[in-house]
């Protein structure tokens, strides 16, 4: 029987795990919105923040928590070297040559996750993360409520740089037109590097947190790729405060999905979204008209 | 975007020189059994990177999904033969038209929009059918699999008798067969009207509208061959492996090789994705393996990201991606 407490409990858990998500989709959305590619490396720059938090877990006791930062720095380092490397040189050309680029380097970083840390599902949950709590019947886990804090803060520290530092409003001009900002004396190559950059560190803030509350695996990272896409295209092009309701939206309805169907089908109900916005608006819920 | 006489050998005489090579090898392996099995293996990559290059090389389109179109082929064959008892070349038959049906349900939506989105549509649809096959217990036996698939039922020419259990060598000249069924399907289609237009498209949608290309039709026609080729193949495998799970018959792995193959081979000739699966076999098996046992498929996103940054023509082409200048954002 399904009561109206597990209803409750299943709608509050999708909404964390929602506001989750859209940390996890935020690097993609960001560089999608701001260099106009499509980061397919996008989830294995967030594995790789995943392992390096694992790493300083199993071998130093790091606190996930503490790992945060090395393992988004580790991840903008990635992103800075195949800007530098690669994308750089091909920038200009066609949007399907950056797709299958970035492709390629998601299955060399998710095959060198293999060849280094094996196989295995790794989950780097800490004791008294786990701890449940109750309120009036509804169970939360200190680990929830602190990952849920943290992806606020990136998702609102991301939309402050963006909309009161200098770099960030370079960024957005650049975003905007970009002829106009070089015209203005703005470094748009610069812009884009820069911006890639941030890409890799918001996606390696992501990793730990995902580790904490779900497991991460080599081959995990194509799988976000995908929902972080699918979040960009509900939530429209360029709108940061929009992934944040896209995640939840995605959340909840996953979390519906198994309480009154089946645990299995969860992931279905992304990819039915995601056909209905193709359909029925292709701009998404907040972008501007494609 | 089809001016071949540019290219470096001309598709003749690359189709002639690959073909010959594909009929040589088996002798040139001594029949080795393993390494016989290790390139129809080849072939079969060969024959899918054929029918996605049409998509990709012809019309545009790039396609980051066509396990599905396999899984599809692979599944649909395996169940009617092993539950309905139909004769398994009906499979191979099956396996190709629900390949293009399945094109079809993802087609449809994402043909609508322009660049980017079918490519990543399509990455998700691999994901769901590959779901869906763990699922649908009562069809597909779920996560374990469906075992014991009939192999294809021996054929007798007059005296001959072609017995596909028996031999890896008749496999191999089989899905040589197919392969250059495949390949004549798509040489024939490009030097068509229908061809034409996917030139036309590839070059530049809209220009293509204003001249009078129907567009969508033109792209969900190259995407429906593109699927059913690779249902046909995928429906051979089920027959030629004898098994399929989920994480097999969908295995990225047939997203993933196309790709790999046909810009190591070349996307501007049809036969480039062909050269590119043999060598990529070849270079695996005796090469990567032997650096890295697990993590070995790193060479292949290396190779990937190498070849479209430095060597954007591959082996036998002429030029890939030509829609850089003046590419709408």
């Amino acid at each position: 029987m399904i009561s109206a407490t597990s209803v409750v409990q299943s709608l509050l858990s999708g909404m964390a795990e929602g506001v989750n998500y859209s940390l996890y989709c935020l690097g993609l959305a960001f560089v999608f919105g701001i260099v106009r590619i499509i980061n397919l490396a996008h989830g294995e720059f967030l594995v790789l923040g995943g392992y390096i938090a694992y790493w300083l877990l199993v071998k130093w006791g790091v606190n996930p928590l503490l790992a945060l930062p090395l393992a988004a720095a580790m991840a903008g380092v990635a992103a800075f070297v195949s800007y530098r490397v690669f994308l750089q040189r091909i920038r200009t050309s066609s949007e399907l040559n950056t797709l299958i680029l970035t492709f390629g380097l998601g299955i060399f970083l998710a095959n060198l996750y293999l060849q280094l840390w094996t196989a295995d599902i790794r989950n780097i949950g800490v004791d008294w993360m786990e701890q449940p709590l109750s309120f009036f019947g509804i169970y939360v886990s200190v680990g929830e409520i602190l990952t849920i804090l943290i992806s606020l803060a990136v998702v609102f520290g991301l939309y402050f740089f963006l909309t009161r530092s200098r770099t960030g409003m370079a960024i957005r001009v650049t975003a905007i037109d970009r002829d106009a900002a070089a015209l203005a004396g703005i470094n748009v190559e610069r812009v884009d590097l820069v911006a890639f950059t941030i890409g890799g560190l918001l996606a390696g803030v992501g990793g730990p947190l995902l580790g904490m509350l779900a497991h991460i695996s080599p081959g995990a990272g194509l799988h976000i790729t995908v929902k972080a896409f699918i979040l960009t295209v509900l939530a429209g092009v360029g709108s940061i405060p929009g992934l944040l309701v896209a995640g939840m939206i995605l959340g909840v309805g996953e979390a519906l999905t198994v309480t009154f169907i089946n645990a299995s089908y969860r992931e279905l109900f992304g990819f039915a979204l995601f056909i209905a916005i193709l359909v029925i608006r292709p701009s998404g819920l907040f972008g501007r008209r494609l | 975007m089809g001016n071949l006489t540019r290219a470096f050998v001309s598709e003749r005489t690359a189709g002639c020189i690959v073909t010959g090579f594909v009929l040589a090898l088996p002798f040139l392996l001594s029949f080795n059994p393993y390494y016989t099995s290790v390139f129809v293996s080849a072939l079969i990559l060969g024959a899918v990177a054929i029918a996605w290059n049409l998509l990709a090389g012809v019309c545009g389109q790039v396609s980051f999904g066509h396990a599905a179109f396999f899984g599809i082929g692979a599944y649909t064959s395996a169940v009617l033969v092993t539950k309905w008892g139909f004769s398994p070349y009906l499979g191979l038959v099956a396996g190709g038209v629900f390949g293009g049906l399945g094109s079809l349900i993802i087609g449809i939506p994402a043909f609508r929009l322009r660049g980017p989105y079918f490519a990543l549509a399509i990455l998700g649809f691999a994901e769901v059918m590959k779901l869906l096959a763990l699922n649908l217990t009562w069809l597909t036996e779920g996560s374990l699999g469906i075992m014991n698939i009939a192999p294809l039922p021996p054929l007798e020419v007059g005296s001959l008798k072609i017995d596909f259990y028996a031999s890896r060598t008749t496999n191999y000249y089989v899905v040589a067969l197919l392969m250059f069924a495949v390949y004549l399907v798509v040489y024939f289609l490009r030097r068509s009207n229908l061809g034409l237009a996917m030139s036309a498209v590839h070059g530049d949608d809209e220009t293509a509208a204003g001249i009078g290309v129907n567009v969508f039709r033109t792209k969900a026609i190259a995407l429906t061959v593109s699927a059913t080729c690779t249902g046909v193949m995928g429906a051979f495998y089920a027959h030629y492996v004898r098994f399929l799970s989920p994480d097999t018959a969908f295995d990225g792995y047939w997203s993933v090789m196309p790709i790999v193959a046909s810009l190591f081979g070349g996307m501007s000739a049809l036969i480039g994705p062909m050269a590119g699966a043999l060598v990529i076999t070849g270079l695996d098996e005796f090469v990567f393996k032997r650096f890295f046992e697990t993590g070995h498929k790193l060479f292949f996103g290396l190779l990937l990201a190498v070849v479209i940054v430095w060597a954007p023509t591959g082996l036998l082409g002429n030029r890939v991606g030509k829609r850089s200048e003046g590419d709408k954002r």
